[in-house]
């Protein structure tokens, strides 16, 4: 079993983006159970509220252009507030990159299980983001390792075996990916040079 | 059984945005309560208790929650739009009572707590655009009210259009209540669609329908508009040529030749003097109040678990026909029908289905069959 990091409720600051309404009274009673500290917000929620941890907003009667960041880009954990399961108000909640939800009419509970299970998929969507980048970057850099391996056959001799196994040395030695050290023989950097 | 007097809450909109479809649905209420309470075989009679939430939303949950407190109502009739319905949901579950809801509406929704005795979009929807889209063509300009039943009817519209092959040339939306449409016929007029299909509700929809008949005046090819809670109180008023020409289903029109509506009518006749078009929403809130009261009838108490059970259990003879109301769902099935506006305000049948069409409300047996492999429901002419 994978033990995870709980997030630090009581440091947080929630916004619920709904107009009056008695699940909002019940949800804001259920945060500052945990010590958050909620606003409250409608229609928009402004740039000084971007700076939440955490984001509960109304899918039933959400709409573009609520939020101060594009659509799918929120910068906090984001958790929908259904009372309509209709297909096309889901579809919307998940556009706006919904990480967990809560079904109204919103009673005692549900609150602390959706803020744990928002914040996880939140921080697995983010790293997963920035292995994509990474992965992206090492295959728009593929052209370049071909380079050096080329560079490598006609400068240093050997097959081609013998070439991969340099700039994987290369890589080794100093630190670096592969494409890096790609990069490093291209530019035919000093310390990439056989005995140096 | 010690029932003598049975407090029942009557929650429509008699004034505001869509008053007038909300006085009918009272009216149609207190039709069927006048036929109970001069009925000695219920054995008990309906003490109405009638409130007016003024079409604002969260005008409904009060009233609901102070209908059951203090004056003991462990059912209401009412809500129209959507949105009234889910805002006062929460507090007819909360105390266990039953909210029995006779309008067409999107689907989505099977609660315990609820009697859907309207139609959800397999029995509106789905036999509306079998009919148009081969007739008319496959390019409709949806126009609808700003809030759930407009945004939900429009998107299975545009899957069903599109499935179809054909395309949404636009999708517009007006807030809740507003008359301000001469942009949309201006659009119409640039856009050239096939026909117009309205989800808009109430005033919307009647000034739509106008500034609409102002434009065709002058456009007599101009296309039809389509709908599928379009009804004889939303025609009434306005002028002859605005009123014509415009096609809708619905599970009930004032002309249909049954015995059952016959006889439906000839009450109503007697009640409220003769000549009097019965409008759909009048029907549904009396079919609802019927039913309810044959149910508490026979569980021989208002204890909402007992009526749901009987409710649930057995058919009902109405105005529409016998109705049955599935005990998993908490739907009614329905025959639906077609019908097409004319000058007097009334619609003509132009179709109805061969049988009842038991309710969908998630669309998953109807919408994938659909999307699958397109098909028809199959449709009679009515001769």
């Amino acid at each position: 079993m994978t033990r995870r990091n709980r997030p630090p409720l009581a440091q947080w600051r929630a916004v619920i983006l709904h107009r009056d309404h008695p699940s909002v009274d019940a949800l804001r009673r259920q945060l500052e159970l945990l010590q958050i500290r909620v606003t409250v917000c409608w229609p928009h929620l402004d740039e000084a509220q971007a700076v939440a941890d955490v984001v509960f907003f109304d899918a039933d009667m959400g709409h573009d252009g609520q939020f101060p960041w594009p659509r799918g880009f929120a910068p906090m954990p984001m958790i929908a507030l259904i009372g309509s399961e209709a297909p096309g108000r889901i579809e919307w909640a998940l556009d706006q990159g919904s990480n967990a939800h809560l079904l109204k009419p919103i009673g005692s509970t549900g609150a602390y299980s959706a803020l744990l299970i928002a914040s996880h998929a939140y921080e697995q969507v983010r790293a997963q983001a920035d292995n994509i980048r990474v992965l992206e970057d090492r295959l728009r850099q593929r052209p370049i390792v071909v380079r050096a391996i080329l560079h490598l056959l006609q400068n240093e001799g050997g097959g081609e075996a013998a070439a991969w196994k340099r700039l994987r040395s290369v890589a080794m030695d100093w630190g670096m990916t592969i494409e890096d050290a790609a990069e490093a023989i291209c530019r035919n950097d000093k310390h990439t040079r056989s005995g140096a | 059984m010690s029932l003598n007097v049975v407090p029942v809450s009557i929650l429509y909109s008699t004034t505001g945005p869509y008053a007038a479809v909300g006085r009918e649905a009272v009216s149609g209420a207190m039709a069927a309560v006048a036929e109970i309470n001069s009925d000695p075989a219920y054995g008990f009679t309906i003490a109405a208790k009638i409130d007016d939430p003024g079409g604002r939303a969260e005008a409904y949950a009060g009233l609901g929650q102070c209908a059951i407190r203090d004056y003991r109502c462990r059912h209401i009739i009412g809500t129209l739009t959507s949105w009234s319905r889910k805002d006062l949901l929460p507090v007819v579950e909360r105390n266990g009572a039953l909210l029995w809801y006779a309008f067409p509406y999107e689907g989505y929704e099977a609660s315990d707590s609820v009697v859907y005795l309207g139609p959800c979009p397999n029995q509106h929807l789905l036999p509306l655009f079998d009919y148009v889209l081969p007739r008319y063509g496959r390019q409709p300009f949806i126009v609808g009210s700003n809030y759930i039943w407009g945004w939900e009817i429009s998107r299975i519209a545009r899957e069903i259009t599109e499935a179809s092959g054909g395309q949404v040339v636009s999708d517009r939306y007006v807030p809740l209540g507003s008359t301000e449409v001469d942009h949309l016929v201006t659009e119409i007029q640039q856009k050239k669609p096939d026909f117009i299909f309205s989800n808009l509700v109430g005033q919307s929809a009647t000034a739509f329908i106008e500034a609409y008949g102002a434009f065709r005046k002058n456009q007599p090819d101009a296309p039809p508009i389509v709908a599928c809670n379009l009804s004889e109180s939303d025609l009434d008023g306005l002028s002859p040529e605005a009123r014509c020409g415009h096609v809708t289903t619905s599970i009930y029109f004032d002309r249909l030749e049954t015995p059952e509506n016959k006889a439906f009518k000839a009450r109503m006749a007697a009640r409220q003097g003769a000549g009097r078009m019965i409008s759909t929403p009048f029907m549904s809130a009396y079919m609802a109040m019927s039913i309810l009261a044959r149910s508490i009838a026979d569980a021989g108490s208002d204890a909402p678990e007992a009526v749901r059970s009987i409710a649930t259990s057995r058919l009902f003879d109405t105005p529409v026909g016998p109705i049955g109301i599935d005990p998993r769902t908490h739907h009614a099935a329905f025959r639906p029908h077609l019908g097409l506006s004319d000058e007097d305000g009334g619609f003509t049948l132009l179709q109805s289905a061969n049988e009842v069409i038991s309710a969908d409300p998630y669309l998953v047996r109807s919408l994938m069959k659909r999307v699958a492999a397109p098909h028809p429901v199959t449709l009679k002419v009515v001769k």
